[in-house]
Formats: structure tokens, C-alpha cells, sequence
């Protein structure tokens, strides 16, 4: 029993040492992670710049990004995603949340394994491709306002975009697009950033934005 | 190892006597019956970091049990400037709401289950609905001998509920005049979390320091985190709610009225974008939302059906 009691403690102290090692860095506009669960683990790096980088493996969810504090529906976002290396299910997109409506949107320009769906509203040529309009209700879900029932905006490039290269998003493309097809951003911006995001999955990005 | 445990204890607040050292003590106190000077003055002195520092822990632990009593809210006109009722003339009349957040003791007494994701007597309840509180105020109130505040027809819809995101559309109504539980309408919350005729005119109800007053999704869980919001970053930092109470009070001796978890109001959600009938008020955010959720002046809303592990209320009574 006691020396149960003796490797739990070391243990937890392993444990509480990994936090202090992998601890959240701080950084205005963008949402850094380091942590491991024992199984899984992600090493994001906040770059100078407009850079990031993440190492990703075997992780439940996640999202790392980088962009501005305040979204705007006029933003051409730039951006090179020099390594995106995805083993599983991940997303390269851009990525954010209006107020007033309470709307979480993406703009998607690569993936994994998956390519994200939804409820078809059309579709929107931009930026030398074709992306697909999707619509989808989250019910009782986590946001930025806590838990509420709100609609997601989807545009999905129907290829992959290639990487390695200068790219933009001329984001109202899509907002213009979406209103079209009955889809209404809020009248409030919260923050707009160009994401890496995981589930499930293990992988590699690094990109620049500006 | 064994020298992990007195130092989580200190991290804990907790005082840690020397047990040894007081035991031997008491033995020569017991055994010798004469004590040197010195002896003496160790005792006292033991005695004193044991006193000062049992005094310390009992001003920063919180009561295993609180009473939440009701708090007398002298009525008057908005002070606070941050108050989105600051610029219209309205004048609240005096009454009483709840110093916490409804527990789940609180809701379980009066309900019979407990619907938390987080279970804990001194936790708030949450995945309560809007109708689920309005039942509450009613069953509570004629548990005490209260005449109820709301009429509920359960079997005729709403004509006023336009939300398609809300199957259960109970026609709610008031009873003018009862003295029994209910909800704060959306004035009156934000009246008593500016601190009504004593407020100070923070921005967060009892502070202007989110962190001084409410539980966010930056300080709820494992680490304080930085960086946007993330539901995944939340999630693995083990973000939940937290006994009511641990934050310090605003002017009138309210806690949590900015963070934790969100409350329910009575009024419907009405703005210059959307019409009545969608949502129902809820202020004061909570532990999964943005800081800013947490201003007194932030105007949340929600299906009045809908619910979450961030979603509770608080009561108020006529004066």
C-alpha cells in the first residue's frame, strides 16, 4: 500500500513537472499549446513573425494558429505553409468566430485524411480554386460565448491546395458567397487566424502569415 | 517522497502542525509537571504559528457548508456607468437575491437528482435549463411556504417562443405580486452586479481585474492559459467549474456574478439584430467563455432550452 501510496506521488510529480516544462506560452492573437497527456503530445512554436510551427502526435484536438485579434470580412490573408505534413485528420484553414450572430467559420484550403462536409449550399471559385459551401449546426456546444447552439460556415477547396508557395484567401470571396447562400456572418469580430488543426492525428506544419 | 505531502499541504493553505515535536510537548508538560523557561517559550512559540497559522487558513478556506442566504438589495437608480442600463431612467425597486450561484445541494433538496456534469454539493448546478430554473423558483418556493412566482402550462406552446432550436416551448407566466423564488429579470442582475447603491462602477462585478472576481476560461483549470480561446486548449487544461464562493465579493456581499457559470435571466434576449422570442438573457459568463463574457455590461443569451456544464442561475425574491 505504501509503496503504492510512494509511486503514485512520483508519479504526480512527474506529471506536475511536465506542466511546468510544457507550460502555455503567451502571445497576443494566436493560441500556443505545449503539453503532453502521456500518450499524445504537441510542440507548438511561436515564430517571429507571422511564423509558426507545430509537431503534433498522436493528439485528441487541437487547434494552433495565427492571424489578428479582430477578424474582418475584406481580409486577404497571406500565407505559406512551408511544411504541412498531416498523418490523419487535420485541417489548414482559416479559421474564426463572429459575435451577433454567433457564427464559427473556416476557410479550407488542405487537410488530412478527411475532408470536412457538411449541409451543401453551393460553391465559390477563389484564389485559383473551387471550394465547396458547407453549412453545419453545432447544438449545445462550446464557444467563445460558452456553451450555445450555433451554425458553422465551411468553404472547402475540392483539391487540396498545394503548398510551399505565397497563397492567399480573399476572405470575402467567401462572405459574399455564403451570404448569398443565406449564410450571415455576426456584426461582431472576434478573433481571425490562419489554424492548424488536429484530431486524432499526428503530423507537422509550419507557416507564415501575414 | 514522504516530504511531498507538507509541501502540497502548504500549497493547499492548509497549516501543518509538527506532530512530533508538539506530542513530545505535552508529554513533559504531562510527565515532569515543571516547566524550564525555555521549554515554555517554545510552547508558546509552537503554539502561536499553530494558532496564527489555523487562523490564516480558516480566512482563506472556504466553510465546508454555505448558507446561501438571501441578500437585501436597496433599490435605486444605476450607478455604475458601465451598466448598460446607465443612460436609461429606470429606477429598480428593492429585493433580495442569492449571495451564490444555486448549488447542486440547493438543487438537489428541492429537485431530487442532479443534472452537473461536475458533481459537488458546494458546486454551482449547471446543464439546467431555463425552464428547468423556472421550476425550481416554483417547487422551492412552496417547499417553504412561498406562494410561486410563475404559472407553467407544459401543454400550451409559446405563441411569443419563436426559437427552431427549442422544442420545448412551456408558456411561462407571472404571477403578479407572489412573494415566492424567482429569476432576476436582466436589469436587476445588472444592478446587483454593479453593486447596486454601493457600487464602485467596475467593469466585472466586485472588481475591474477579471481574475479578482470570476472564473474565465483563462484561470479555470490546470494553467493559466494565454493566446485566444481554444475548446481544445480548455479541454486539456482541464477547465470546470468551481465551488461557489472562493472569489471575492462585490459591494454587496455577491459572489460569482461575473464567471463560473452563467445565469439565467427572465427577460428574452432583445437587440437591434435580433427580435424577441429567440433566446433568453444569460449574464455573467462562465468558465468556457471569453473573458469578456464576464463584464457586467456583456449580454449573453441562449435557447431557453438549452444547456451546458457552464449554464446555472442564481434566485431573487420581491423585498
Amino acid at each position: 500500500m505504501i509503496m503504492l501510496r510512494k509511486k503514485g506521488w512520483a508519479v504526480f510529480t512527474v506529471l506536475v513537472l511536465m506542466f511546468c516544462l510544457f507550460a502555455s506560452h503567451a502571445s497576443a492573437n494566436t493560441h500556443w499549446q505545449y503539453w503532453s497527456d502521456g500518450i499524445g503530445y504537441i510542440d507548438a512554436v511561436n515564430g517571429p513573425g507571422g511564423n509558426y510551427s507545430v509537431y503534433w502526435s498522436n493528439v485528441g484536438n487541437f487547434v494552433i494558429g495565427k492571424g489578428w485579434a479582430v477578424g474582418s470580412p475584406n481580409r486577404v490573408v497571406n500565407y505559406n505553409a512551408g511544411a504541412w505534413n498531416p498523418q490523419g485528420n487535420a485541417y489548414l484553414t482559416l479559421y474564426g468566430w463572429t459575435r451577433n450572430q454567433l457564427i464559427e467559420y473556416y476557410v479550407v484550403d488542405s487537410w488530412g485524411t478527411y475532408r470536412p462536409t457538411g449541409e451543401y449550399r453551393g460553391s465559390v471559385y477563389s484564389d485559383g480554386g473551387m471550394y465547396d459551401i458547407y453549412r453545419t449546426m453545432r447544438y449545445n456546444a462550446p464557444s467563445i460565448d460558452g456553451t450555445q447552439t450555433f451554425p458553422q460556415y465551411w468553404s472547402v477547396r475540392q483539391t487540396k491546395r498545394p503548398t510551399g508557395s505565397n497563397v492567399s484567401i480573399t476572405f470575402s470571396n467567401h462572405v459574399n458567397a455564403w451570404r448569398n447562400a443565406g449564410m450571415h456572418l455576426g456584426t461582431s469580430w472576434s478573433y481571425q487566424v490562419l489554424a492548424t488543426e488536429g484530431y486524432q492525428s499526428s503530423g507537422y506544419s509550419n507557416v507564415t502569415v501575414w | 517522497m514522504d516530504k511531498l505531502i507538507p509541501l502540497m499541504s502548504v500549497k493547499q493553505g492548509l497549516p501543518v502542525p509538527p506532530p512530533a515535536a508538539l506530542r513530545i510537548a505535552r508529554t513533559s508538560l504531562k510527565e515532569k509537571g515543571i516547566l524550564t523557561m525555555r521549554k515554555l517559550t517554545a510552547i508558546i512559540l509552537l503554539t502561536s504559528i499553530i494558532v496564527v497559522n489555523g487562523a490564516c487558513s480558516l480566512n482563506t478556506a472556504p466553510p465546508k457548508e454555505k448558507e446561501n442566504h438571501m441578500v437585501f438589495v436597496k433599490g435605486g437608480t444605476f450607478i455604475n456607468r458601465t451598466s448598460n442600463f446607465y443612460t436609461q431612467n429606470i429606477t429598480i425597486p428593492d429585493f433580495y437575491i442569492s449571495a451564490y450561484e444555486i448549488t447542486q445541494k440547493e438543487w438537489v433538496e428541492v429537485m431530487g437528482y442532479n443534472p452537473s456534469a461536475f458533481q459537488g454539493d458546494d458546486l454551482p448546478v449547471e446543464m439546467v435549463s431555463w425552464y428547468d430554473a423556472i421550476e425550481y423558483c416554483n417547487r422551492r418556493s412552496l417547499l417553504e411556504g412561498l406562494e410561486p412566482y410563475y404559472t407553467i402550462n407544459k401543454e400550451q406552446q409559446d405563441p411569443e417562443n419563436k426559437s427552431e432550436y427549442d422544442p420545448i416551448k412551456w408558456t411561462v407566466t407571472i404571477n403578479e405580486g407572489a412573494n415566492g423564488y424567482r429569476l432576476p429579470t436582466e436589469a436587476e442582475w445588472e444592478y446587483a452586479a454593479s453593486g447596486g447603491q454601493l457600487s464602485s462602477g467596475n467593469i466585472y462585478s466586485g472588481s475591474n481585474q477579471a481574475d479578482e472576481v470570476a472564473w474565465h476560461f483563462r484561470n479555470a483549470g490546470d494553467e493559466y492559459l494565454a493566446g485566444d480561446w481554444s475548446w481544445p486548449m480548455i479541454e486539456n487544461n482541464n477547465n470546470r467549474p468551481h465551488p461557489v464562493g472562493q472569489k471575492k465579493p462585490n459591494e454587496l456581499g455577491l459572489y460569482d456574478m461575473s464567471g463560473n457559470v452563467r445565469e439565467w435571466c427572465w427577460d428574452w434576449y432583445e437587440s437591434e439584430n435580433e427580435p424577441k422570442g429567440l433566446y433568453r438573457v444569460v449574464k455573467g459568463g462562465g468558465w468556457i467563455g471569453d473573458v469578456v463574457n464576464t463584464e457586467i455590461s456583456f449580454r449573453g443569451k441562449f435557447e431557453a432550452s438549452g444547456y451546458g456544464p457552464d449554464q446555472g442561475f442564481r434566485v431573487v425574491r420581491d423585498a
